[in-house]
């Protein structure tokens, strides 16, 4: 385990490095609270520290405040050194955000196992920040398929399309339908068709990269947003990803099954600054023409036939095309 | 060892403890005398020069390394002399500080002897 040693006194700063290396820790030594505290703040730094109350820069209790000012960071465990005494030096240190203190010159075996202390609460933390992220996955994700849910899936949806705007970028929103699902659930069992979704699902997530995003939009429909996408390849893209699903069979517990998927895209550039709600009904009536295609297809939402009529018209228009 | 100094029931350095301290490492012994033998002459110097133009602030921070850097040696005697001039620097009493630092710099003048002779011991 890392620890970090803030003291500006050479001697007790190699006292102390020596004793913690004996103990196993791995050592981080610095020598004012300024170097501290930029080693507490490294993505994946110590997260136990024994710092010298007075140092040159930032003192150890300065040290501690700033440290207790992130937020959303891993707990560090900070135990203030000191050869001060008095009680409200004590409060003082305490009050400053360090958990422990402890008064120079201090015996090993008693700093060993106050750190053993400190090490419960990290182990005590970690345990609950599992259990929160844990609670968090499940949240935001599809249980069966692990995919983001519908909820998820939207908000990231909405912030993609904020970000696109703001970049001058393209977002592509695919909506894609299992064809004739229902057949496999009716004649093969729910268990055949959970396994369909969760290997369809699979399939989904390796076709596109990693800053793109796949969701379970309902029963048997996905909702695929690929962020910054050219609009030229997009249609070539969204036809690679369903065509991973119907390219070869998918190993059930009653046999192989080939299956296709029908695809609604909507490239966001085209249909300017309009609510998530109206895309997505947009590219749900793409969707429909791919269905109403004979399935197995995709097609792609007009968006030069909407933009030519006036916005106060269009969901009148929509709902005609319905 | 026979310093007609107030805390006489303390040695001027107790060597056991500090080796009690770091597990009877040699090593480890030399390597914290050589840190204290080069940084102590360096750190009195200053404090004297902070005492003299009676610069409290500096006086205090610097009694205070110093009686951190003694007290980790086991050098009891002396640090408690460091904390007292670092006492009376907080308080801003000036008058008593001149005779607090020749305290220290003679329990230096005992110490510096000694570690001399643990060395000069320790390498035959």
């Amino acid at each position: 385990m890392k620890i970090l040693i803030a003291d500006d006194e050479a001697l007790s700063r190699r006292l102390l490095e020596k004793t913690l290396d004996r103990a196993g820790y791995e050592v981080i030594a610095v020598e004012d609270g300024k170097h501290a505290l930029e080693q507490l703040c490294k993505p994946n730094g110590p997260r136990l520290a024994l710092l010298d109350w007075i140092m040159p820069e930032l003192d150890g209790p300065g040290v501690c405040r700033a440290v207790r000012t992130r937020s959303e960071q891993p707990y560090v465990y900070m135990v203030l050194l000191t050869s001060k005494g008095s009680k409200e030096e004590t409060v003082l240190g305490l009050e400053s955000g360090a958990d422990d203190y402890l008064t120079k010159p201090f015996n090993a075996e008693e700093l060993r196992a106050r750190l053993r202390v400190g090490e419960r609460i990290l182990l005590l933390e970690d345990r609950l920040v599992e259990a929160r992220e844990n609670m968090r996955f499940r949240a935001t994700h599809d249980q069966l398929t692990s995919l983001l849910n519908r909820g998820a899936v939207m908000d990231l949806l909405v912030r993609e399309l904020h970000r696109s705007h703001r970049e001058q970028k393209s977002t592509a929103i695919l909506l894609g339908d299992v064809d004739h699902f229902k057949r496999v659930n009716d004649t093969l069992g729910h268990v055949v068709g959970d396994e369909v979704l969760v290997e369809i699902a699979g399939r989904l997530v390796k076709a596109v990269r990693s800053y793109d995003f796949v969701g379970r939009y309902g029963g048997e429909e996905f909702l695929v947003v690929l962020s910054t996408c050219n609009p030229a390849y997009a249609p070539g893209r969204a036809e690679e990803i369903r065509k991973s699903v119907s390219n070869r069979p998918i190993q059930t517990a009653k046999g192989p099954l080939t299956l296709t998927m029908s695809f609604g895209v909507l490239l966001s550039s085209e249909w300017g600054r309009r609510p998530v709600e109206e895309l997505l009904h947009e590219v749900d009536v793409a969707l429909y023409e791919a269905k109403a295609a004979g399935r197995d297809c995709l097609r792609m939402a007009q968006a030069a036939a909407k933009l030519e009529m006036s916005p106060a018209l269009l969901p009148e228009a929509v709902r005609r095309r319905h | 060892m026979n310093k007609n100094e107030e805390d006489l029931s303390q040695p001027v350095w107790n060597v056991a403890e500090l080796l009690e301290r770091i597990d009877n490492d040699q090593v480890l012994l030399r390597e914290l005398l050589n840190i204290f033998k080069e940084d102590f002459p360096q750190s009195f110097r200053s404090l004297q020069a902070a005492v003299t133009a009676e610069d409290l602030k500096s006086s205090s921070r610097l009694s205070h390394t110093l009686k951190g850097m003694l007290s980790s040696l086991g050098a009891t005697r002396a640090a408690s002399a460091a904390a007292k001039l670092e006492a009376l620097s907080s308080a801003g009493e000036t008058a008593p500080m001149g005779r607090a630092l020749s305290a220290l710099e003679s329990e230096a003048d005992s110490l510096l002897p000694e570690l001399d002779a643990y060395m000069a011991e320790v390498r035959r």
